[in-house]
């Protein structure tokens, strides 16, 4: 391998490792979304589906816009992204900057909300494009595969691997990265990190949105595969803030909340289990989060200021809505409709 | 059949553990005796005096040399010697500067191995014993034109106890054996990476035994160079080696290439990660999950009937991994070296009988000695 990377995406794409206790590693990207990005656009090129020059859409208001717009950028591809009113503005310039094509849907959906509005949009845009190519990051097997690489350096780095740890949001990185580490370590322990409101495990979405963004889901991604997990863990935004700035605090590790959710669980298990060795992912830096997780005085105006960490989570008998409280449940690799079968108050199943 | 197909397998365990031990322990100091004499006695008289045929000199029953008049200036008679392999650690699709190339690790095994031995002559045919070594032949003849004797000839004559058609690297063992001995003729020594050309110039496809047993090497089989050189050697580990379609073979350069999915094509890269970090830290536990998880990704691909059940035993006994020869037959569990696996190979071996696999056979890739421990 050279010394000098081809791009800017190839050289950041990714995490650097880093200790966090004798048998907690730490996996930070920058941007962890660049690997899915580019994985997702090198095979639709290889396949045909994208022609070199050809115009990709996705309809995104997150980080997954900002990986597409740089790797759109260097492999010469016009873009246009499908976002609401909700999207931040600095977000909106970089993404400008990089020659993205921003549009703002305005009216939420009769039914649906903003979502259903950024899908018809969407639609609009790629039937009135032929050729158009969109990566949809829920449903592409090519979200969780392009995580090999990640599994890759870990593997290199650290060896045998007892337990991964990360943030749920499209089931990309940790079933991904867990498929190909039990190719090798079929023992290992996956723990997925989720937040109430959030369908993805067995709880409802009412009650009004999550104040913790970047994991959980209103929807069912396809891409979640649920027997990929031994354990859930549901984690509540203040003490997911708390954690990101203890990991900044103590570790100079400058990253986002869901980094904070995840270290939160990979601390306590790296914690309850000496013996294991444990990797937890962090997903992207705290720059977009300086006015918010970092400023203190947001954090007491919004009641989401905590002074101590709880000791660990309560562990529930099977999922349902809930507070706020970290809590967690053992899932057991099952599929969700077994899960939602299993002894306890029926719930409706959410339609995937 | 040719002469090497009738030659026993120096190191093959005959009736019982006992006895397959002894012949483990010496079939590395046997072996080429063994083939030496085998040339002209039948496999059956041969096979039950392995690894007690007194040391006879090797080149006794070769005439053939001394029809030829003595080598010209700056020229005498090479040899070369090189050891085969006892299939992959590891086979598959591997990223190199972002184009995919298929690649390979080798199992080193010095339990079978090819000699040759080239007597050259300034002008003249150029001739290969056994026959049937035409592979040998256009590599001698490659070797001698990168050396810049066009127009030499000579004699080549090859022993060799490696298995065909097993996927040991039978015919790559010819063709390096062959291209060693015509440089040694000439005092020449080539580096690997033009060993490997050439290698894959006279048959098309070449295992990495050029860098074997010191380096392990991902080598690009197709293409003939090194893909990534691991750094060192692969992690010492015990193996009991044994073949899962009795002794039935496969036409190993007829395969076509597996067709992975695109979840098997990209989970070579953390198996090459783990391997990394087994090669650099030594680790034999490790390199046992890095063969069994390309080993379950081509029983998807090359399903051996037995294999299930071969997982099964090898979990039970306590091996470490199962490693196959992906276009081969052989197959080996590993353990960690040294007399404290001793009672786990046994029970593996035990376990392999029950399955109808009665011949097996032991070698380690262990290079280093193991004195007493201090007390």
């Amino acid at each position: 391998m050279s010394l000098v990377h081809a791009n800017m995406v190839d050289g950041i794409a990714l995490p650097r490792l880093v200790w966090l206790r004798p048998n907690l590693v730490g996996l930070a990207f920058p941007l962890m979304k660049l690997l899915p990005a580019r994985f997702i656009i090198r095979k639709a090129l290889e396949s045909g589906e994208l022609r070199p020059g050809g115009l990709i859409a996705e309809t995104t208001s997150g980080t997954f816009g900002l990986a597409l717009a740089m790797v759109a950028r260097l492999g010469g591809h016009p873009l246009t992204l499908v976002s609401d009113p909700a999207i931040d503005a600095p977000l909106k310039r970089r993404l400008e900057d990089l020659g993205a094509t921003v549009h703002i849907v305005r009216e939420p959906g009769a039914s649906g909300g903003y979502q259903q509005a950024r899908l018809a949009v969407l639609e609009e845009v790629l039937a009135g494009n032929p050729g158009s190519f969109c990566p949809r990051q829920y449903s592409n097997p090519g979200n969780p595969e392009s995580y090999a690489a990640c599994a890759e350096q870990l593997a290199h780095a650290t060896g045998a691997v007892d337990c991964l740890v990360g943030s749920v949001g499209s089931g990309g990185s940790v079933c991904g990265t867990s498929s190909y580490l039990r190719r090798m370590f079929p023992d290992l322990v996956a723990v997925g990190v989720d937040t109430h409101r959030s369908v993805i495990f067995g709880q409802s979405d009412a009650g009004g949105g999550r104040t913790l963004r970047g994991l959980g889901n209103s929807l069912m991604p396809q891409n979640v595969d649920h027997t990929a997990f031994d354990w859930v863990h549901w984690v509540g935004a203040a003490e997911a803030f708390l954690a990101t700035r203890r990991l900044h605090r103590e570790h100079a590790l400058f990253a986002g909340p869901t980094s904070g959710a995840a270290y939160l669980v990979a601390d306590w298990w790296a914690r309850e289990n000496p013996d294991q060795l444990v990797a937890v992912i962090f997903p992207d830096e705290g720059y977009r989060y300086q006015d918010t997780v970092y400023d203190d005085a947001w954090l007491e105006a919004k009641g989401l200021r905590l002074d101590v960490l709880p000791r660990g989570p309560v562990e529930w008998a099977r999922p349902h809505d809930g507070d706020d409280l970290w809590s967690s449940y053992r899932w057991g690799r099952r599929p969700y409709a077994e899960v939602m079968r299993a002894p306890g108050p029926r719930r409706e199943l959410v339609p995937t | 059949m040719s002469a090497r197909a009738a030659v026993p397998l120096a190191g093959v365990p005959l009736a019982s553990p006992a006895a397959a031990r002894t012949a483990a322990a010496t079939a590395t100091t046997t072996a080429m005796t063994s083939v030496a004499t085998s040339a002209t006695t039948s496999a059956a008289t041969s096979a039950a005096t392995t690894g007690t045929t007194p040391t006879a000199p090797v080149d006794r029953r070769t005439p053939v040399w001394t029809i030829f008049p003595p080598p010209g200036e700056g020229a005498r008679t090479g040899t070369g010697e090189v050891h085969a392999h006892h299939g992959e650690i590891v086979q598959g699709g591997f990223y190199a500067d972002g184009v995919l190339e298929h690649g390979l690790v080798t199992l080193p095994c010095s339990l079978y191995r090819t000699r040759a031995r080239f007597r050259p002559v300034r002008s003249g045919p150029l001739t290969v014993e056994p026959g049937d070594r035409r592979r040998a032949r256009a590599a001698a003849r490659l070797t001698l034109d990168a050396l810049g004797r066009t127009g030499w000839g000579g004699a080549i004559r090859i022993d060799s106890n490696v298995p065909l058609r097993w996927g040991c690297g039978s015919s790559t063992t010819d063709v390096l054996a062959t291209i060693r001995a015509v440089a040694d003729a000439f005092d020449a020594v080539l580096e690997p990476a033009w060993v490997a050309r050439l290698a894959v110039a006279a048959e098309t496809a070449s295992d990495s035994l050029m860098f074997a047993p010191g380096r392990a090497v991902l080598f690009a089989q197709r293409r003939g160079s090194m893909l990534l050189d691991l750094g060192g050697p692969l992690p010492p580990v015990r193996v009991l080696g044994f073949n899962t379609e009795a002794d039935r073979g496969v036409e190993t350069l007829s395969l076509p290439p597996v067709p992975y999915t695109v979840w098997e094509r990209e989970a070579f890269g953390p198996i090459l990660g783990l391997l990394r970090h087994a090669v650099e830290r030594q680790d034999p536990a490790l390199l046992g999950r890095v063969a069994t998880a390309s080993t379950l990704i081509n029983q998807r691909h090359r399903p051996r009937r037995s294999m299930p059940r071969l997982l099964e035993a090898a979990a039970e006994a306590g091996a470490l991994g199962v490693q196959v020869a992906h276009s081969g037959t052989v197959a080996g569990f590993l353990f960690e070296p040294g007399e404290g696996a001793s009672p786990r190979v046994e029970r593996a071996r035990e376990a392999l009988g029950r399955l109808g696999m009665h011949r097996s056979w032991e070698f380690t890739t262990d290079l280093s000695p193991h004195p007493e421990p201090l007390s």
